[in-house]
């Protein structure tokens, strides 16, 4: 019986190999590699020297850009992932109900997100928001003024994050398999109790879905600290690096200018600001987070 | 236990046969020889250049050539990429800052030797200005790239200015105001903010020579930037260019700007060798010299090579890359169906061909021949520095902004520039 059990665990190792086998050589390898280099002056051609904290003081002490990206950035975290996840579950909710050919609507929502992250959307993206975009024309049919919002400072940063929100589908995808399991008896119950539409959303829905908001909240979070897009083929990180997001920022230095020691630093830098904050979420978890077995 | 080894011998033998094959299959095809070529450009680039290839591969059955082509977006990074990696094509276009850049790193191409090229077909000024590293000839220069300056005839005339106005820095705007004037909508220069760091640059080599000079060094002082500053200060002022609020979204594409393709506005600086792009199917274009201040110390108007075709260093197969390369630069046929996708030849037999044949637009050749008469100093290495570029343009960026006055915006750049130059 034991060595049946043993066979089994060296054949499970064989199916996971092609599995292992990527990330020893596309994830292991570059982090570690990555790691050593955010202490040399690498600089893609040519050898690597030694520097010691060289990059990481100059990205705290000197590195203007530094500040201005990590501030940008966490706008623009600020700003899409709420926005994203209220949205997704807006829609969730509306799907969730018992609506004639709903497989398309959940269909069709689930588009963008086919679509979000690619190069011809952020194009596209352009097109519908430039001075002379569709946006402005369609605004002026109704009398509002044209506004460059892509070209203003001020609004580029909102018209990006839109982007983001806008592929909402995967999100959404999740609340919706969330929002199928909350037994029906609860509610029942509350129905027969007296509670109201908006209170039972609030009382029920919410605390149910939590753990879904968790993750959600949690993979939104990471990959918009991450985001590189909409900022590079829209924007350039202007007007006024408005928009210069960390990985913007991160990919000037390595592919711009090819300091790939001090973009290694900087992505090591991010990597410890995203696990701060996941870290930070997950703690706060515990107190809004409603898990259905302590029930 | 035994059944695993067994199974993993299996695997490893598998793997071993599918390799075995793999090796016979080259061992096959040794005569044959692939060579890569990578070059960016536009489909005015790209088809005539495939059709050469295929050409070339007809006559030369045993040469089987791929193209990597693409746009300009992303081309330098990915060469840098394939360069680091030892993947890079065989020939290789590059523009002529980057020589310096690439050569400073290594043998990353292989040296042009006057037995393989018939090397007095060029201008041999051309090549030792633009195309050598260290006394090395690392590349052939594939066409001659001269700056111009386009006008829109036709809106000229019909805000009421003479389309045939020479041009200098004043009257661009005393003249060139008077579009704005007519319509609010349409603007005399189509500068974004990239091409206006290119015009500051035009002023302060008139004004002090360049910007940085090959010592390393800022070689204007704070004076004159405030004067070139304020000078341009006046073209927002006086509408001349469009806020950058409005142009700052077509950043290194000024061309794809509906201003510019509807013709709402008047002229823009570009490279001869990108004109034709640039002004697509707009009608009643044409080129003009530059404005040159009274005592420039230099017209800051640039010559160089539309690009630079070179051999990788790694290339397994370099005489048949040096064999197509002599296609492309010295055989009737090639010339021919070449054209002037790269600009208008630098080899004396390739102008003539295409002149006989009538192939050399009239416009290029005018605009082509200005701008050699114009052409100033070739600009420092350091002043081509992309970290050099990126700190201009960020001063460049605030001051149209409107965050910086000229006093201010030339006291930064010169700070600005002093630091990024020590840092290099």
């Amino acid at each position: 019986m034991q060595l049946g059990k043993k066979k089994y665990a060296y054949a499970g190792y064989l199916y996971i190999l092609p599995w292992i086998l990527g990330f020893l050589i596309l994830q292991l390898y570059p982090l570690i590699s990555s790691f050593w280099y955010s202490f040399t002056d690498f600089q893609l051609l040519g050898s690597a020297k030694f520097v010691g904290l060289k990059n990481y003081k100059t990205i705290f002490l000197a590195d203007k850009n530094f500040l201005q990206s990590l501030k940008v950035t966490m706008y623009y975290v600020l700003i899409a992932v709420p926005c994203k996840i209220a949205f997704a579950l807006a829609i969730a909710v509306i799907l969730n109900q018992k609506i004639r050919s709903i497989n398309l609507f959940r269909t069709l929502y689930y588009i963008p997100s086919i679509l979000g992250g690619s190069v011809a959307i952020s194009v596209l993206w352009k097109y519908l928001f430039m001075n002379q975009g569709t946006v402005n024309n369609l605004l002026a049919v109704v009398g509002i003024p044209p506004h460059d919002w892509l070209g203003d400072p001020v609004l580029a940063l909102g018209t990006i994050s839109l982007v983001t929100v806008w592929q909402f589908g995967s999100s959404m995808l999740l609340f919706l398999a969330g929002l199928k399991q909350i037994p029906e008896c609860l509610y029942e119950a509350a129905r027969i109790d007296g509670a109201g539409k908006v209170r039972i959303f609030w009382k029920i829905t919410i605390p149910e879905l939590s753990p879904i908001v968790l993750f959600n909240l949690v993979m939104q979070m990471i990959n918009a600290f991450q985001d590189f897009t909409p900022a590079f083929v829209i924007t350039q990180g202007g007007p006024l690096k408005s928009t210069y997001l960390y990985g913007l920022m991160l990919y000037n230095q390595g592919f711009k200018f090819f300091k790939m020691g001090y973009a290694s630093a900087l992505s090591w830098i991010l990597f410890f600001i995203i696990l701060l904050f996941t870290s930070l979420t997950f703690k706060s978890s515990e107190s809004w987070v409603h898990y259905g077995d302590t029930l | 236990m035994k059944k695993s080894v067994v199974a993993l011998l299996v695997v490893l033998l598998a793997m071993s046969s599918v390799f075995a094959s793999g090796a016979k299959e080259s061992s096959k095809e040794a005569d044959n020889v692939t060579l890569r070529v990578s070059w960016w450009g536009g489909d005015s680039r790209h088809t005539p250049t495939l059709q050469a290839m295929d050409a070339y591969s007809k006559k030369n059955p045993n040469v089987k050539l791929e193209g990597e082509y693409g746009g300009w977006d992303g081309y330098y990074q990915k060469l840098v990429t394939q360069v680091a990696g030892g993947t890079a094509a065989d020939i290789i276009q590059i523009d002529q800052p980057w020589l310096n850049e690439l050569c400073s790193k290594g043998d990353v191409f292989a040296e042009i030797s006057a037995t393989d090229f018939d090397l007095t077909q060029f201008d041999a000024d051309f090549l030792k200005n633009y195309c050598t590293y260290n006394g090395k000839l690392m590349g052939l220069p594939s066409g001659t790239n001269v700056n111009t300056f386009i006008v829109d005839t036709k809106l000229l005339s019909d805000s009421g200015i003479d389309p045939n106005t020479v041009w200098t820095w004043e009257n661009i705007i005393s003249e060139g105001k008077k579009i704005h004037q007519k319509d609010p909508s349409k603007y005399f220069s189509s500068a974004t903010p990239d091409i206006l760091r290119f015009w500051f640059e035009v002023y302060i080599a008139q004004l002090a020579g360049e910007v940085v000079g090959n010592n390393k060094r800022v070689a204007f002082t704070e004076e004159q930037g405030t004067m070139a500053f304020t000078y341009f200060k006046r073209w927002f002022d006086e509408g001349i260019v469009a806020p950058f609020s409005q142009t700052s979204l077509f950043y290194q594409k000024f061309q794809e700007n509906p201003d510019w393709i509807k013709g709402n506005t008047a002229s823009a600086w570009d490279w001869v060798s990108s004109m034709g792009k640039d002004i697509g199917t707009k009608q009643n274009i044409e080129t003009r010299q530059f404005p040159v201040m009274a005592g420039a110390k230099n017209s800051g108007v640039l010559m160089r090579p539309s690009q630079i075709l070179v051999v990788n260093n790694n290339s397994k197969n370099k005489k048949e890359a040096i064999k197509f390369l002599n296609y492309m630069f010295y055989d009737n046929e090639g010339i021919i169906t070449l054209g002037t996708s790269r600009g208008i030849p630098s080899t004396v037999i390739g102008r003539k061909s295409l002149a006989e044949k009538g192939l050399i637009s009239k416009m290029e050749e005018k605009a082509t021949n200005e701008g050699t008469l114009q052409a100033g100093n070739p600009q420092s290495v350091w002043q081509m520095n992309s970290e050099v570029i990126q700190t201009m343009q960020d001063v460049i960026d605030e001051f149209g902004f409107g965050k910086l006055t000229p006093q201010q915006a030339s006291a930064k750049m010169i700070q600005s520039l002093n630091a990024t130059l020590a840092s290099l």
